[in-house]
């Protein structure tokens, strides 16, 4: 009896030990920026000679997030949905369990929510449809959101809002983005908009609101406008 | 030690048992098919039940409180809109379709005249949020639900917690969706061999396979799918119905296949509500089809009914009443519930 006794305190204590190791929490954050600066909601920002580009909203899921060493996946987040939201800071660190005696060389991650999670059904936390990230006319998530002012906008009060969703075929906006970690770097990601809105026309391409060929297009060059975060010294 | 086993499985058997009093299984009418809904995502219990019947009936999911989803699927008319072409919503807005029936929905793959909803959860999401429907949010609506001591206090029996989610909402609502089951119409004793049909009503079922069945299909009376029944555009609606989800011509002016139980009180009848007699169905079948490239297959060959024959039809149409579901108290005003 005592043996057993014995046993089971020390079980409990590797357990303990493991735990408090594995708790110590390896985050990943993200950096909203324009061009070289970082990017705050309503702030004005020159695109062009003559246009001026003002953000109200930038949202995002990240899903799938995984760590890779040498081509090989070597830590992979379970359950791996995040809503990143500018107007809420909080979201940009994402709490990721990463042992912190990992090595690894790349990260990899989605931009958007996979086929099989958009017919899922109600689902709660990031997903939960109350994030307005969900269109309600035509089921399915909104895998990026952004939405803003350009003077080249002859739009009512110079408005865009691209909406880039859609997960069926042939309109499947989810696309992953791989990234090249140095050694010694910490897998901290920014994201530029100056670099996306130089590739879009926003006098034409003002409203994405559906799925289809332009939100496809629009995704393909989101993908591009993330990166390693540098941090300067 | 033997005393500690047998507390242990007691307390386990207490626990099943709890919990078998709490989730109750879905009810497949004998011989139906398997149904589409994954049940073991929402186990359904009474509490849900009743929670998800109190956000049907209620108001309050709408911008300005007037309308609820019953406010446009009335349980009388198998939950549709009473008499109403196309329905309206707050304001007196008139949308562009007649609002569906209710009805077997957990065998449903798709929802709306056009399938662009693709799960019954976020089925409700479309109407709280068209503004000629009802005109609000997700966003808003649980804030206006947290409020309320009565939903708190709903929301804790159904799911065990008092903070309401967009999530918990949208399930509920969906249990009691799933709980209309209409599956005991005369038809429906006639296939489990209580009764019989009328000569009249076995002349109708036998045109009604020959004709009708291929679309309609036994035992939910829709093979679910979207099809063009040759009906002419509105050109003051210009609704190309399932093109507008897929993008792709080949699914232009096709619309899901209704199912036809009661449909003695689903007037009027289409998409757009253009038919209000049953009479005026059977003509266009027979006389009225427009062809165009998507026309469905099985209507590019007339179908040709004498008049005996449509009255016939019309009599076998009649044995999918279900009076049992029209006028099932479970499905109506949740009068202790709703204050």
């Amino acid at each position: 009896m005592r043996f057993i006794f014995y046993v089971i305190a020390c079980i409990l204590l590797c357990v303990n030990v493991l735990y408090a190791q594995s708790n110590k929490k390896y985050a990943i954050t993200f950096y909203p920026m324009y061009g070289e600066s970082k990017l705050e909601i309503d702030s004005s920002y020159k695109l062009g000679v003559n246009d001026h580009i003002q953000i109200e909203t930038l949202k995002f899921y990240i899903s799938n997030i995984e760590l890779l060493d040498k081509g090989k996946v070597v830590w992979k987040e379970q359950n791996s949905f995040h809503l990143i939201d500018i107007s809420n800071e909080k979201t940009e660190t994402v709490l990721c369990n990463i042992p912190l005696t990992i090595s690894y060389d790349q990260v990899k991650f989605n931009l958007g929510i996979d086929s099989i999670t958009n017919v899922y059904g109600a689902l709660g936390g990031d997903l939960d449809p109350t994030k307005g990230m969900y269109w309600t006319w035509q089921s399915g998530y909104i895998n990026f959101k952004l939405e803003g002012k350009s003077n080249v906008c002859k739009t009512r009060l110079n408005e865009f809002q691209l909406h880039l969703g859609g997960y069926q075929y042939p309109f499947n906006t989810l696309r992953s983005v791989v990234l090249d970690v140095a050694q010694n770097e910490k897998a901290d990601i920014s994201i530029d908009i100056k670099q996306l809105l130089k590739t879009i026309d926003l006098s034409t391409q003002h409203h994405i609101m559906s799925p289809g060929a332009d939100a496809i297009f629009v995704s393909e060059n989101v993908i591009k406008i993330f990166n390693i975060h540098k941090i300067e010294k | 030690m033997k005393n500690k086993i047998i507390l242990f499985s007691i307390a386990c058997l207490t626990f099943m048992a709890f919990k078998s009093l709490k989730n109750i299984s879905f009810e497949v009418p004998k011989s139906w098919p398997k149904p589409h809904y994954d049940f073991t995502k929402n186990p359904l219990s009474l509490s849900k039940i009743e929670l998800g019947r109190v956000l049907f009936y209620d108001p309050l999911l709408s911008k300005n409180n007037t309308i609820s989803c019953a406010s446009c699927h009335s349980q009388y008319t198998a939950f549709t809109h009473v008499d109403h072409s196309l329905s309206h919503g707050i304001d007196d807005r008139i949308g562009t379709r007649n609002s569906p029936t209710l009805m077997n929905l957990a065998w449903h793959p798709s929802f709306m005249w056009d399938g662009a909803i693709n799960h019954l959860d976020m089925q409700a999401l479309a109407p709280i949020s068209h503004p000629d429907e009802m005109g609000e949010t997700i966003e808003t609506v649980v804030p206006k639900l947290q409020v309320s001591k009565n939903y708190r206090s709903l929301f804790y029996k159904a799911f065990g917690d008092s903070v309401i989610t967009g999530q918990h909402t949208l399930k509920a609502i969906s249990q009691f969706m799933l709980t209309l089951v209409s599956a005991n119409s005369k038809y429906d004793s006639v296939m489990r061999k209580q009764t019989q049909f009328t000569a009249q009503e076995k002349n109708g079922y036998a045109l009604f396979q020959k004709n009708c069945a291929s679309c309609h299909a036994e035992p939910l009376f829709t093979n679910l799918q979207f099809e063009n029944n040759g009906l002419a555009l509105d050109t003051t609606l210009n609704d190309y119905g399932r093109m507008k989800v897929t993008k792709n011509k080949n699914d232009s002016l096709k619309f899901k296949v209704p199912t036809l139980r009661n449909i003695e009180f689903s007037y009027p009848y289409m998409h757009d509500g253009r038919f209000k007699r049953l009479s005026d169905v059977l003509k266009h079948y027979t006389s009225g089809i427009h062809h165009t490239k998507t026309l469905a297959k099985q209507l590019e060959q007339p179908i040709i009914l004498s008049s005996n024959q449509r009255v016939d039809l019309t009599a076998f149409l009649l044995t999918l009443t279900d009076k049992e579901f029209l006028f099932n108290p479970k499905y109506s005003f949740p009068k202790n519930n709703l204050k």
